[in-house]
């Protein structure tokens, strides 16, 4: 609506302004000639907020009118009209605390790995904000915002039924539902080992991503120094898992893990628990030909 | 008697109407306008208003962009034509937001420093003044007990932090929904860049020489600035203007600081929520409306960054008039 110009200076440029009587009447003008009493008001007046952000304050022992007088809501007599009672008192009864004692220990040593479910994934896609035509690593997940840095990142299946995109993502943790999902949109999931050092790296760009692990042997040692001095900028490698509970999780197809092709056919991810008729045990054999060849009754 | 009442009114409120239509709005006929509230059942007038020109089987389309004029100053001489979206100057009148807003300058900008002696601030010895038993009188610990003259006030006021904070978003659309308060009420004028007033040569000359004293200089400004805001209705008796300028204005500023009474100068910086809804009119420069609609659009504008995507600068004021091919022309 355009401004309300006095008439003086709009008659300057429109000549059917001057149809118009000359004095313009105001609103407090016409009012007076009501003798109805009126002054500009201004809005700030008229502000407040909505009825229901007010809410009635309670003020205790203030009266009976109040509706918390007198005992302002605690009773008559007692312990707890007077003081306060732990939680956890149980009349002089030995509390659960003590009869039980308490459970368990938190580990403060265990991996906090990073949420990462596949709806949010999704709407990151969809809202352009995570490119799913380049391989996904913590480094876009975290530029992305959509993960904080902690020592690794979990892809969960909360909505695996909209994740549609075929992405390529490497992460530290995967659920079996999350592996089905991903792969069942036709996309490419793999685990690999991190660390929030490793991490950091990543994002900072002192690390460059790799999902492959780090060569083993004395040939390798000249090519990795070579390439060591010449590149500036990437200096830091990416770590392998060295305790047994991440080797094995690595090594598990089933995980998806970057270390699974290291696997024969046949073999068991685990280090220790071996594939029964690998190998012929030792000694039984022998002692059971031994057996089908005598004649024995027991 | 009610009735004798309510005709003056709406006879008042004719004449406001008519004379609140620029001559570009006046209607042709002389048909009267309808002051008393109509229920929806009743039939329509006989005589359809000449400015509906859509038939009423199309779909309602609300309103995308609204027109600003910009006027010269101090002539209001129109000059050019701009187009705004409606989510900066046209958006719904929200008092709670605008409510939020306020209250959260007003917290914000209180000082806090008030504070009252408890009795350990109170000077003194906390010696027991006379002992417990044996003289009579009642019984008293220190001499600054809050009981006592002169002694310390138990829960007085504390020097502390009353500030609160307010989503950046709330607040930008607070600001926004005050310019589109202004904006449908008429109240936002804009002006060319360069908003000064000008004050007479000889007078600026005179001051420069120093022929004039302080109280002649205030007087003249006083009655200067009084006459011509009185003359435009926009001075006390119309609820003061506030003039919004980029930087500071020498002759403006100074002026009124000296009429205060006619109305007010502020800096784009300087300017709050509250600023905006108190006077009876806001003045401000085109470029300046143009940065604070920039600085106070967080809610509209994404900072999220999208990788594949080159993020637009979004136009803020298109031009309507003059027309952009004449000018490119020109």
């Amino acid at each position: 609506m355009p401004p309300r110009l006095p008439f003086a200076q709009a008659a300057q440029c429109c000549r059917r302004a001057l149809e118009v009587p000359p004095k313009q009447p105001s609103l407090v003008s016409l009012f007076a000639a009501l003798s109805v009493q009126t002054r500009s008001a201004s809005i700030l007046a008229n502000l407040s907020d909505n009825k229901d952000a007010y809410h009635k304050r309670i003020r205790r022992g203030r009266g009976a009118s109040s509706g918390y007088g007198k005992t302002a809501g605690r009773g008559m007599k007692g312990t707890k009209a007077r003081n306060k009672v732990n939680p956890w008192f149980q009349g002089g009864q030995t509390p659960l605390i003590f009869k039980h004692g308490q459970k368990g220990f938190v580990n403060h040593r265990a991996p906090v790995m990073a949420e990462l479910n596949l709806d949010r994934l999704q709407t990151w896609i969809d809202t352009g904000r995570l490119d799913p035509t380049k391989t996904i690593t913590p480094r876009e997940l975290v530029k992305a915002g959509l993960v904080g840095i902690k020592d690794g990142i979990k892809l969960l299946a909360r909505g695996k039924n909209e994740i549609k995109t075929p992405i390529d993502i490497v992460v530290s943790r995967a659920s079996a539902a999350a592996i089905l999902a991903v792969e069942a949109a036709g996309g490419k999931i793999t685990t690999r080992y991190y660390t929030k050092a490793a991490i950091k790296n990543l994002v900072s760009g002192k690390s460059v991503h790799t999902d492959k692990p780090l060569p083993i042997g004395p040939e390798h040692v000249e090519s990795v120094l070579q390439q060591a001095r010449t590149s500036r900028k990437h200096f830091y490698r990416l770590p392998d898992p060295t305790s047994r509970w991440d080797i094995e999780y690595y090594r598990d197809p089933a995980h998806r893990g970057y270390l699974s092709h290291t696997l024969k056919t046949g073999e068991s991810p685990s280090l220790y628990f071996k594939v029964p008729g690998e190998k012929p045990l030792v000694g039984k054999k022998s002692k059971k030909a031994a057996d089908a060849s005598e004649e024995r009754l027991f | 008697m009610a009735g004798k009442w309510m005709g003056s009114l709406s006879e008042a409120m004719r004449g406001l109407s008519l004379a609140a239509q620029t001559c570009r709005t006046v209607p042709v006929r002389t048909a009267p306008l309808i002051s008393r509230r109509s229920m929806a059942t009743e039939s329509p007038i006989s005589k359809p208003l000449s400015n509906i020109t859509r038939s009423v089987t199309e779909e309602w389309q609300p309103i995308t962009s609204v027109p600003v004029t910009i006027h010269s100053f101090p002539s209001l001489e129109p000059r050019a034509l701009e187009s705004y979206s409606a989510k900066h100057l046209y958006l719904p009148l929200r008092r709670d937001i605008l409510h939020l807003a306020v209250v959260f300058e007003g917290d914000n900008t209180r000082q806090g420093t008030a504070q009252a002696k408890t009795r350990w601030e109170v000077a003194g010895s906390h010696r027991k003044v006379r002992p417990q038993k044996g003289s009579g009188n009642a019984r008293v610990g220190s001499k600054q007990s809050p009981i006592r003259r002169g002694g310390g006030k138990s829960h007085g006021p504390r020097n502390r932090d009353f500030g609160t904070k307010l989503n950046r978003k709330v607040y930008d659309l607070a600001w926004r929904t005050a310019l589109s308060y202004r904006y449908r009420r008429g109240e936002l004028i804009v002006t060319e860049d360069g908003l000064d007033l000008p004050l007479p040569e000889d007078f600026l000359q005179q001051a420069q020489d120093g022929l004039l004293t302080r109280e002649l200089e205030d007087a003249f400004i006083q009655k200067y600035v009084g006459e011509m805001l009185g003359a435009m209705q926009w001075g006390k008796a119309d609820g003061r203007t506030t003039f919004i300028t980029g930087e500071e204005r020498t002759n403006l500023f100074t002026s009124l600081d000296v009429a205060g009474e006619e109305g007010t100068a502020l800096e784009l910086e300087d300017v709050d929520v509250k600023d905006l809804l108190e006077t009876g009119r806001i003045v401000i420069e085109r470029s300046a409306l143009k940065e604070m609609i920039k600085q106070h659009r967080s809610d509209l504008v994404t900072s999220i960054a999208m990788p594949n995507k080159v993020m637009k600068e979004k136009t803020l004021a298109s031009p309507l008039y003059p027309f952009p091919h004449e000018v490119s022309e020109a």
